[in-house]
């Protein structure tokens, strides 16, 4: 093997400081807390692919809470308004604090019905996350819900009504943001009996923020409710110790323990709803 | 482009109504007898029809994904000839299409039964209300194909995951080689498991609970239920579909059914929420006759609802 001639050597030495100099700032940044950028997916989007759950309190009630009865004491994850109050209007205030003393028998998680929008995404289950270039979908372990986002090109049905909503993504720089329409008025926003009307609408941004967590950002619009816009953010952590969701079937469950649940639609409890 | 509020308002009522009698949404109306018996160029008696897709899988070269596996991304349904209702040859009857049969081993189409659970079958034949599809449950393996609605299929780098219309319901199939979970997890999907043999899909499920049943007719499963369904795509818009069931405590020999998915190419076509067990209201119906798990004050305000 010939000797290294000292030139090389130094060139080599200098190469390497090169790198290093310019690899440097992203490395300097990331650890100050700067930019993070997202690993991506084969089309160049951020990849959000993997199992993911909250580690809050949303679920059980949206604001700032002490305990109550099957309710954890938390802290709120309103930040619009800058109160961290949800702006009702008076007369939805009344019946949201209705909802509150009737919780354990109205809240539609307790009937084991499809959790609604936002609160698929904070229920205390996991979810999993998949992208295809056309497509973002959600699936739930709380009774196989899936949610499926196409990101261009599929308009809406009209007239739609559902529990889940219809939503439709597109990425904003590296966050994605789902616009979801067509909803019914049967869902709850949390424990607490947050809720809404069939006006909603909710627009919520997923950005990974770090390799094990993404600040998820929801909006919600429903001007026969509330008085103005309100939006909650929080950070949804991925779960490392595990690549895959099993499944809960509430419902099945409840009947296996001796306690089924029969729901009951207003439609369908209304005779003239059923003529329809 | 078809808007279906219909289904929307009714759906929760869909899998009971449909289990009674075929009052299917525009997406399944598609009849065998209106769609002629071809599927893919093949005819659809599923012995002829597992011979002919073999021989077409032989020769076609299907579109790959980037990741270089056969591309099946799309909508599609099943094409399974009244197997719904019955996976056995069987006569009509009220409201009830007849039925060849999918099965194609054991050659004279019937599941292998031990003679106990023959007997057991025939007993369930008699109470349908104890369907697991009529509670809502997820229909498992190969049963989740067989309903009237149809699915979409994504893949993911490293998955084949479906999305059922049919009780919002899901199945995630890692191609990735993942082991499966431990034995002790039985689940109403199972843990399924995929591999790419070829141009096959093959799906290794595992961990089922053995609670369902494979049809409305009461052919039942324990929980000792090994299923392995495959799926070849043999022409751009249709799958061979065969499931094979193993069950050493329930059957005499493993036994496989087959039948055609087919690819839903309806312009601006996408699945719509099909809510179950939200407004469940039909189940009581069923479970009048026996007033199995109902309440007489709940039969009393059902009535005066209607």
């Amino acid at each position: 093997m010939p000797k290294r001639s000292s030139v090389t050597t130094i060139s080599a030495a200098g190469l390497l400081a090169a790198v290093a100099w310019l690899a440097a700032p992203a490395a300097v940044a990331q650890e100050r807390g700067g930019p993070y950028r997202a690993p991506r997916t084969a089309d160049g989007h951020p990849d959000l692919q993997g199992v993911w759950q909250v580690r809050n309190t949303a679920h059980w009630d949206l604001q700032d809470h002490a305990g109550a009865y099957r309710i954890p004491a938390g802290l709120g994850v309103v930040v619009d308004p800058p109160d961290g109050s949800i702006p009702y209007q008076p007369w939805a205030l009344e019946r949201r604090n209705a909802n509150f003393q009737n919780r354990l028998a109205d809240d539609p998680y307790e009937k084991c019905y499809l959790a609604g929008v936002p609160r698929t995404m904070y229920l205390p289950l996991p979810f999993q996350i998949f992208q295809t270039a056309d497509e973002v979908a959600i699936l739930s372990e709380y009774v196989h819900t899936w949610r499926w986002v196409p990101l261009a090109g599929v308009p809406r049905y009209p007239g739609y009504e559902s529990w889940m909503g219809d939503p439709r993504g597109r990425w904003d720089g590296d966050t994605l943001v789902v616009e979801t329409v067509g909803f019914n008025d049967q869902t709850w926003f949390d424990h607490a009996g947050n809720f809404h009307s069939d006006a909603l609408t909710v627009t919520e941004r997923f950005t990974r923020t770090a390799d094990d967590v993404m600040t998820y950002e929801a909006t919600v619009t429903d001007p026969k409710v509330f008085t103005r816009p309100w939006t909650i953010r929080m950070p949804i952590y991925r779960h490392r110790d595990r690549a895959q969701i099993l499944e809960n079937e509430c419902y099945l469950y409840a009947e296996e323990a001796g306690r089924p649940i029969r729901g009951r639609h207003p439609t369908f409890d209304d005779p003239q709803g059923d003529a329809r | 482009m078809t808007p279906r509020p219909a289904l929307l308002l009714t759906g929760a009522l869909l899998t009971g109504a449909a289990w009674l009698a075929p009052v299917a949404p525009a997406s399944a109306q598609a009849s065998p007898e209106r769609r002629g018996a071809v599927s893919g160029g093949c005819p659809t008696e599923s012995m002829a029809f597992q011979r002919c897709a073999r021989e077409k899988a032989r020769t076609f070269t299907p579109p790959r994904t980037a990741e270089g596996v056969p591309d099946v991304q799309g909508y599609w349904r099943s094409r399974n000839n009244g197997i719904a209702y019955n996976v056995e040859p069987a006569e009509g009857s009220f409201a009830v299409p007849r039925t060849g049969g999918e099965i194609v081993d054991p050659p004279n189409k019937l599941i292998p039964y031990q003679p106990w659970a023959l007997e057991r079958r025939n007993e369930l034949r008699t109470k349908a209300f104890e369907d697991p599809q009529g509670h809502c449950a997820p229909s498992g393996a190969p049963r989740k194909n067989n309903t009237l609605f149809g699915w979409k299929l994504l893949q993911p780098r490293g998955y084949v995951v479906f999305l059922y219309e049919s009780m919002h319901d899901h199945r995630i199939i890692p191609t990735s080689g993942r082991p499966h979970l431990p034995g002790r997890i039985k689940l109403w999907h199972g843990d399924p498991v995929g591999r790419w043999e070829g141009n096959t899909l093959v799906v290794d499920y595992r961990n089922l609970n053995g609670k369902h049943w494979f049809d409305m007719s009461g052919n039942f499963q324990s929980e000792n239920i090994h299923v392995v369904e495959r799926y070849t795509l043999f022409d751009p818009d249709t799958i061979l579909f065969e499931a094979t069931i193993e069950d050493a405590t329930m059957y005499t020999q493993p036994w496989t059914l087959v039948f055609s998915l087919e690819r839903n190419r309806e312009e601006g076509y996408y699945q719509l929420e099909y809510a179950c067990h939200e407004g469940e209201r039909d189940l009581q119906h069923f479970t009048d006759d026996t007033g199995a798990g109902q309440s007489e004050q709940f039969r009393t305000e059902d009535q005066g609802a209607r």
